[in-house]
This record gives structure tokens, sequence and C-alpha cells, in this order.
């Protein structure tokens, strides 16, 4: 009897089934609580703003239905920050991945010192974004800047028309800091591929009488199509979201030339306008998420 | 066909050359930083020899000289360096902010992130796909779509410009990038490891900590390095949430004024601030493309 009542003791102090070790609730409510908290609670709540005004009078949010979503759909500085992000995204992502798969090519080979050429591939990668922008408008600055001297000099660019003083000259600036950034990512990436790649088909290509070129275009791009559609992927969404370089470049600049999605948010944010700051901050979330999983399904990319 | 003498000297030519010039902003902001006022702002054309080279820049930056003693130091320069302003350049205070918050959300970040990653290894649950899509989606989040919510919400917790409020932040950004990174680590070990370690009387918890864990070491301390350097350049979030705690990519950004861009200064901490990353990410080589790719492609 004793036994019996230690075990009814023993049951009735054991810890509900979902609180063991062997349910998945310990392990994972902890970062559950944490991105609900401090990332669904605050979306819901730009979700929110984004149905709200301000009321310059009492200083309250009132509700205000679509007005913010109609005035962004009727704004065209909102269309010219969406354009600018669009093309800066896809001349970044196309420049990347072109000079990535080159670059990689080039650095493929288990010569001596070539390990130290991919190591400092990597370096870039790691500045600050912020310091990257500050690096490339202290090389783009008009009077003493060593990249504008050297493209007044070949006289691509009259020094009366400063880099970033002009728009088109100005988003290549910001591109240009990204295609820095950025392109080792495309080669590491590349580079693991191309490791990773069976040598076989290779060698029957080469006893078949294939060119380097057909046998890049017919065997190495379609065996490396998973691992260029990851990093399309995560650096496609990245350079959707720009903020850093804009920022510290251009702020903009000149004018609204140089605005992308991210970047105008912040901009209405800093004028207080929080509601419409929310609004196009979800715009950049709803292209996002619109672009990206199309671009999941298409391609069948799996984490 | 092998290629000729010829050929591969100029495929190392090539490679060289192609390395240099993703080197050159490096090192032409090193050696802005050791470069006097007068030499960073030549506008004859770029200095590349023949400057005095010169550590104030780092004295003020680092070591919190004042620019005053520094002008007086040089005499007949001084009206043209004292120009400029009252900000403080004195940077200590930035790289002890950045590397608290750094190191912070990283332990934050590693005791969520491997709970999560072992269960999401081992367990199967029904939603468990899902759940580590919405993990993922998390990575894919734009930090200015959450950013504004927060900025009210951490008023209300009294968390704004608080440590606690960045490196939660920070870790929250992390989370998925450690979570797929570790889960990919987790998976590399043989389930039969915890079998084992079950059968011998480990409970599920031992097993994990003491047996599973010690085994995928390399894989934490890659994720800790890759989540340090995440926080240690993070910008946005920092720039958004804080006003007088100020982390060293936005204290930087404060050293362009509207009366001058402190280049000497700007270059001098964003050097220093490089630095830690450069050796940070050598160590990591071996694993550094698994984590660009949150564990998807493994070397």
């Amino acid at each position: 009897m004793s036994t019996a009542t230690f075990t009814r003791k023993r049951s009735g102090w054991a810890l509900p089934r979902f609180m063991t070790a062997e349910h998945p609730f310990p392990w994972l409510a902890p970062i559950t609580v944490m991105l609900l908290v401090f990332g669904i609670y605050p979306l819901a709540y730009s979700v929110w703003l984004s149905f709200h005004k301000r009321n310059v009078v009492s200083r309250q949010l009132d509700f205000a239905g679509f007005h913010q979503w109609a005035r962004a759909f009727s704004d065209t500085r909102m269309w010219h920050a969406l354009e600018t992000t669009l093309i800066y995204t896809f001349i970044a992502l196309a420049v990347q991945l072109a000079l990535g798969i080159l670059i990689a090519l080039l650095l493929d080979t288990d010569r001596k010192g070539y390990g130290i050429l991919r190591a400092l591939m990597t370096l870039p990668l790691v500045v600050p974004p912020a310091v990257t922008g500050m690096m490339f408008l202290l090389m783009q600055d008009g009077s003493f800047g060593v990249l504008s001297f050297y493209v007044y000099a070949l006289n691509l660019i009259s020094p009366a028309q400063p880099i970033l003083t002009q728009p088109v000259t100005a988003l290549l600036a910001i591109l240009l800091a990204d295609i820095w950034q950025w392109t080792p990512f495309m080669v590491l990436i590349i580079l693991a591929g191309l490791r990773a790649l069976p040598k076989e088909p290779f060698e029957a290509a080469a006893i078949d009488g294939a060119n380097g070129i057909q046998t890049f275009l017919r065997l190495t791009l379609p065996m490396l199509r998973k691992v260029i559609a990851v990093a399309v992927l995560i650096r496609g969404v990245d350079l959707f979201r720009i903020y850093d370089y804009v920022y510290i470049i251009t702020a903009g600049g000149p004018g609204t030339a140089t605005e992308t999605l991210s970047f105008y948010a912040g901009r209405i944010y800093f004028t207080g306008d929080f509601p419409y700051a929310a609004t196009l901050s979800l715009i950049v979330l709803v292209v996002l998420i619109g672009v990206s999983n199309l671009f999941v399904k298409l391609f069948k990319v799996r984490f | 066909m092998e290629p000729s003498r010829a050929q591969m000297i100029a495929r190392d030519l090539l490679a060289v050359l192609v390395v240099a010039i993703f080197m050159f902003p490096i090192a032409w902001w090193a050696l802005s930083s050791i470069k006097p006022y007068s030499a960073i702002f030549d506008r004859s054309g770029p200095v590349y020899t023949g400057f005095k080279p010169t550590p104030d820049n780092y004295r003020v930056t680092l070591l919190g000289v004042s620019r005053v003693e520094i002008g007086m130091e040089q005499g007949g320069e001084a009206a043209g360096v004292i120009k400029g302003g009252a900000n403080s350049y004195d940077s200590r205070q930035s790289l002890l902010d950045s590397a608290i918050i750094a190191v912070g959300s990283t332990a934050l970040t590693l005791l969520l992130a491997t709970l999560a990653a072992y269960c999401l290894s081992r367990m199967h649950f029904s939603g468990q796909q899902s759940f580590l899509f919405w993990i993922l989606s998390q990575r894919f989040m734009p930090p200015i779509a959450i950013v504004i919510p927060i900025v009210f919400m951490f008023r209300d917790l009294g968390l704004r410009d608080t440590y606690t409020g960045l490196i939660l932040v920070h870790s929250l950004i992390n989370l998925p990038l450690a979570v797929l990174l570790l889960k990919s680590f987790f998976d590399d070990v043989p389930r039969e490891v915890d079998e084992a370690a079950l059968i011998d009387g480990a409970t599920r918890w031992q097993t994990f900590a003491r047996v599973v864990l010690p085994m995928v070491k390399g894989g934490v301390a890659a994720t800790a390095v890759l989540c340090f350097i995440f926080s240690w350049t993070e910008f946005l979030l920092s720039l958004f949430l804080t006003t007088s705690i100020r982390t060293v990519p936005v204290k930087i950004s404060t050293f362009v004024t509207s009366t001058a861009t402190e280049w000497g200064y700007i270059t001098a901490l964003g050097t220093s601030a490089i630095i830690p990353s450069f050796i940070f990410i050598l160590l990591v080589q071996r694993h550094l493309v698994r984590g660009l790719t949150l564990g998807s492609l493994k070397e």
C-alpha cells in the first residue's frame, strides 16, 4: 500500500507531458515567445498603425480605414522609391551574380597561394555596412575622392558634375558599394558549389572533346542551379530592403533620386508621421513576401 | 589539355589583380586613417605616399585626447584642425557599447537557438516544417517594418536606449540564422549517438547538454562568431532605438556633420571597428558558406 501511495504521489507531482524534455514544448517555447513578442507583435502593431491617422490637434491616433494605403498608392514619391529599389535590386543581383561566377571560377584551383586569395575575398563581407558606405563616400567625394579623381582623369565625368550630385551616377555610387561588399558573398557560395561538384561528368565531357565554354554552360551552370538559387534568394531579399548605404552615401539625394522604399519609410518616420511610415514599411514587406515566395516555388529552394 | 605555363601565369596575375581591386577600398581607408588633415583633403590628387604618418586620429577616437590639445601641439595648423563643432570624437564608450551588445545578444541567441535547433533536428512533431518556415521567414523580415512599433514598445517598457533593448532586437534578427545553422550542425551528428546515451540512462537534457552539444562545439563557435559580427555591424535598428548609447556604426555616422566631415576620425574608428571582424571571420572560414546560406549548403 505504501508503494501505491508513493506512485500516486509521484504521478501527482510529475510535470504535465508537454513540459517534459520528450515534448518539443520546453525546447521551442523560449524562441517562440521571443519571436512573438519582438517579431509578430510589432508587425501586428504596424498593420494597426497603417489603418490610423495622426490627429494633429488631439495628438491621438484616429481610425482612418484605408486612408494611408490609398495615400501610398497615389504617392508618386512612393512609386519612384519602389522603382528605384527594384532597379537597384536587379542591377546589383545581376552584377554580383555574374562577377561572383567569374571570380569563383578564377579562384577555384588547388594551386599554391589561392587559399590566401580566397580568404582575402571574404573580408569585405564583415565590414559594417555603415563603414562601407563611408568608404565609398570618401572615395567618391567630389573634390578629394580618389575614385572621383580617376573618373575625372579618364574624362568619364566632368568635375563640374560630381558623382554624388547627379541622379544616375549617385545611384551607381551606392550600387558600387553594394557590389564591392556583396560580390564576395556570391563568390564564396559558388566556390563551395564548384568544390562539391562530382568529377566524373567533367572527365566524360573532356573525353568527348567539349571546350571550356560548352562545359561551363551545359554542365557546370545547370549543376550549380540549386546553389545559385539559394544565393540569389538571400541576396535578393537583403537588396530589396536596402537602407544603410543610401542613408550614408546619398541620403536619398540628389533630391529624392536615390530614395529606396526602406529609406523613404525611414525618412517619413523621422518626420513623425508614424502611421504612414508603417504603411510604407509594410509595402516593403508585402512585395518581399510575394516575390520571394514566387521565387522559392519557381526554383524549388529548400532550407 | 593542360594549360600552358604562360596561361597559368596569366591566371595568377588576373586573380591577384581582382583580389587587389577588392582590397583597395580597405587599404585606402586604413591609409587615410594615418594621414594628416591636409593629406586627406588634398584636392590636387590622391595621396599615396609622401605624407608624414600620424597617430592623431587614433589618439582622438581611441584614447580620448581632445582635438584642442592636438591642435596646440601642432601650433600653426591648429586653426584649421579645431573647427568642426563640439561633437565628441572620443569613441571609447561606443566601442564598449558595441562590445556589450554584441556579446550579450550572441549569448542570448545561442541560448535560445541551441535548444530550438536540437529539438528541430531530433524530434518529429506535426507542424514542424511550418515552424521552421516561420523562423526562416523572420530572417526575411525587413527591419524597417518592425522597428517603428518597437520604438513605441520600448518606450512603454522603458527599454529604449538601453543595452537590454538592443540585445533583444539583435538577438531577434540573429535567431533565424542561428537556429537554421545549428540545426544543420546537429543534423550532422547521427541519431544513434542520442539513442546510445538514452539507453545508458542519460536523460534527454543530459544527452543534449553533455553528449550532443560538445560534439557540435565547432559549429556553435562558428554560429557565435557570425552572430557577433552581425550585431557588431548592425546599423538601422541601433540608429532608431538609441540616442545616448551609440554603437560604433551609428557613432561613425554622427561624424558627418553639416559643417564638416571628419574623415580622419571616421577612418580611424572605422579601421578599429573592422579589425576584430577580420580576425573573427578568418577563424571561421571553414563554416562560412554554411553560415551565409543559413545552413542549406555544407562544405
